[in-house]
Order: C-alpha cells, then sequence, then structure tokens
C-alpha cells in the first residue's frame, strides 16, 4: 500500500514538474511571438516610408532640373543681346563699355555651365533611388520570413491568416549602383567596345 | 534638319537630364521608359532614329531584350546603340558586347562626355 503511496507521490511530482516546464515553454514562446508580431508591422511600415523617400526626392530633383532648365535659354539671349550692344557700341566708340559686355558675357556664359554642373550633381537621384530600391527589396524578403516564422510558431493548429502584405510595385535596380567609386574610365570601355 | 536620339530609362530623372544634356546641342529627343515602351514609341513613329541610348535595369523588357530586339529589325541593324547604365561589372560590359550595343557609358556621366560619345557616330 505504502508503494503504492509513493508511486502515486512520485507521478505528482513528475506531473508538477512537466506543468512547470511547459508554463516556461508558454512563457518563451509568448516573448518570442510579440517581437515577430511587432516586426511584421514594423517592417511594412519602414518599406512604406522608403518609397516616401524616393517618391520626394524625386519630385525635388525635378523641381531643380525645370528650374535649371529656364535658365539656360535665358542665359543664351543675354550673351546674344550683349554681342549685339557690343556691335552697336564699337562703332560710337564709347570707352569701357566693350570690356564691360565682355565681362557680362563670360558671366553668363559661366552661369550656363554652373547649370550643367548643378544638373550633373542631380545624378544623385536616380543613383540613391536605386540603392533605396535594393534596401526596400531586402525588406520586403525578411517580411515574408518573419510570416512564414510566425505560421511556423502557431503552436495551437489553427489555420494562420494569410499575412497582410503591401502590394508590391516592381523594381528594377542596380544593386551596385554608386555615385562614387567608379572602378572604370571611358576609355578604357572605349577599347573594349573598339576591340568587337 | 536635327539628328533624333532615343533615350530609353525607367529614371524620369535620368531621361530628363540626358534629353536636356541632348536638346541642348540642337538633337531632336523620343523618350520611353522601358524597353517595351521604346519598341511601341518606335513602331509608331514616322521619323529615322538616328542613334538609341538605353539603360539595362528596366521592368518589362530590359536593355539587352531592346537591343536584342532591335538588332533583328531590319531597319535598326547597324543603328548606333549605346547602353547608359550604373552596372560597371566586366561581365555586363561583355553581355552588352554581345548584343550588338555599339558603346557603354557609365551613370553617373558628364553631360560633356555623353555628347561627345554621341557625336562619335551622329553629328547635327
Amino acid at each position: 500500500m505504502s508503494e503504492v503511496i509513493n508511486l502515486q507521490d512520485k507521478i505528482k511530482a513528475e506531473l508538477l514538474d512537466i506543468s512547470g516546464t511547459i508554463n516556461k515553454i508558454v512563457d518563451s514562446y509568448k516573448s518570442l511571438h510579440s517581437p515577430l508580431v511587432e516586426s511584421q508591422e514594423n517592417v511594412p511600415k519602414a518599406t512604406q516610408q522608403l518609397d516616401k523617400i524616393s517618391e520626394q526626392t524625386a519630385a525635388a530633383t525635378h523641381r531643380m532640373l525645370d528650374t535649371a532648365e529656364l535658365i539656360t535659354p535665358r542665359e543664351d539671349e543675354v550673351i546674344a543681346g550683349l554681342n549685339k550692344i557690343k556691335e552697336i557700341v564699337q562703332n560710337n566708340e564709347t570707352t569701357g563699355v566693350i570690356e564691360l559686355c565682355d565681362a557680362l558675357a563670360q558671366k553668363a556664359s559661366d552661369n550656363n555651365n554652373d547649370a550643367f554642373v548643378i544638373m550633373d550633381a542631380l545624378q544623385f537621384q536616380d543613383i540613391t533611388s536605386q540603392q533605396i530600391d535594393h534596401a526596400v527589396v531586402l525588406l520586403e524578403e525578411l517580411e515574408v520570413k518573419l510570416s512564414k516564422i510566425l505560421s511556423a510558431l502557431n503552436s495551437e493548429g489553427e489555420e494562420t491568416p494569410a499575412p497582410k502584405m503591401p502590394s508590391k510595385k516592381q523594381r528594377a535596380y542596380d544593386p551596385h549602383a554608386d555615385l562614387f567609386d567608379k572602378k572604370t574610365n571611358q576609355n578604357d570601355i572605349d577599347s573594349l567596345f573598339a576591340k568587337k | 534638319m536635327s539628328r533624333t536620339i532615343l533615350v530609353v530609362d525607367d529614371s524620369p530623372t535620368v531621361v530628363k537630364f540626358v534629353s536636356f544634356s541632348l536638346k541642348n546641342k540642337g538633337f531632336n529627343v523620343v523618350t520611353a521608359c522601358d524597353g517595351m515602351d521604346a519598341v511601341e514609341k518606335i513602331s509608331n513613329m514616322s521619323e529615322k532614329v538616328d542613334l538609341v541610348i538605353t539603360d539595362l535595369n528596366m521592368p518589362n523588357l530590359d536593355g539587352y531584350g531592346l537591343i536584342d530586339t532591335l538588332r533583328h529589325n531590319d531597319e535598326f541593324a547597324n543603328t548606333p546603340i549605346m547602353i547608359l547604365t550604373s552596372e560597371e561589372d566586366e561581365e555586363d560590359k561583355q553581355k552588352g558586347i554581345q548584343v550588338g550595343a555599339s558603346s557603354y557609358l557609365v551613370k553617373p556621366f558628364k553631360p560633356a562626355l555623353l555628347v561627345q560619345e554621341v557625336e562619335k557616330y551622329i553629328k547635327n
């Protein structure tokens, strides 16, 4: 009889131990589940945010390009007008006016060149846009992986609802796009193509 | 009469920049946002395209696909085609040669260099 009681006590102790272990597993699962759910909410937000940066940078760049496009024809008109004045003044021998006209023409020409420098610098938008696209694709991949983990962790055997994925736009980008760190120069490329 | 250049790139910024640089030198510029759009534009154009400038990474039909399509069209068999891309791996350049590109320019680029490359093939 006493042996039976001892066995019951042992079974009770084992059950208590198993119950404690299950509670620990449940707690671990909860602590794991929470950040995963949070990540699943935050990653799409980051994706949307990066898309917004790309769109806003593009809009700002286009505005600057449009402005620069207005400047250069005006500068051409200034150069042409000043040259006309120069012709007229040459006949009247007005001291110093010709030099002034030359200086103004040079300034207008410099402005024209500077407008090209600005436009050249604005190519950053295309490059950063490609870099951002690359980051977005990485985040989208992470998002899919997290969704899969969440599905796998669903221990109650319930069917996991399909994750809410934002509609993904088609992205074509160069993952190595960089403003600097160019490996080749144009002469090398031209030589390569000349050999074909 | 101005020579016509077809500029193909999915980046509106690049299209704008290239167009501006070329128009400033008196070229007539037609633009397309990807390879498929370029093929459609070409088939609906009455004027002759004297030179094509294309990006590589584009949706729908990429630069290699576009060059391949054009090279299989008698009208474009000898038209100069320039690749303008941020890809600068040796493999990309070799692939460009294989599909029939005439030259290859790496982004970001100087407008003067672009015009210089264009004028190797056509002049107004």
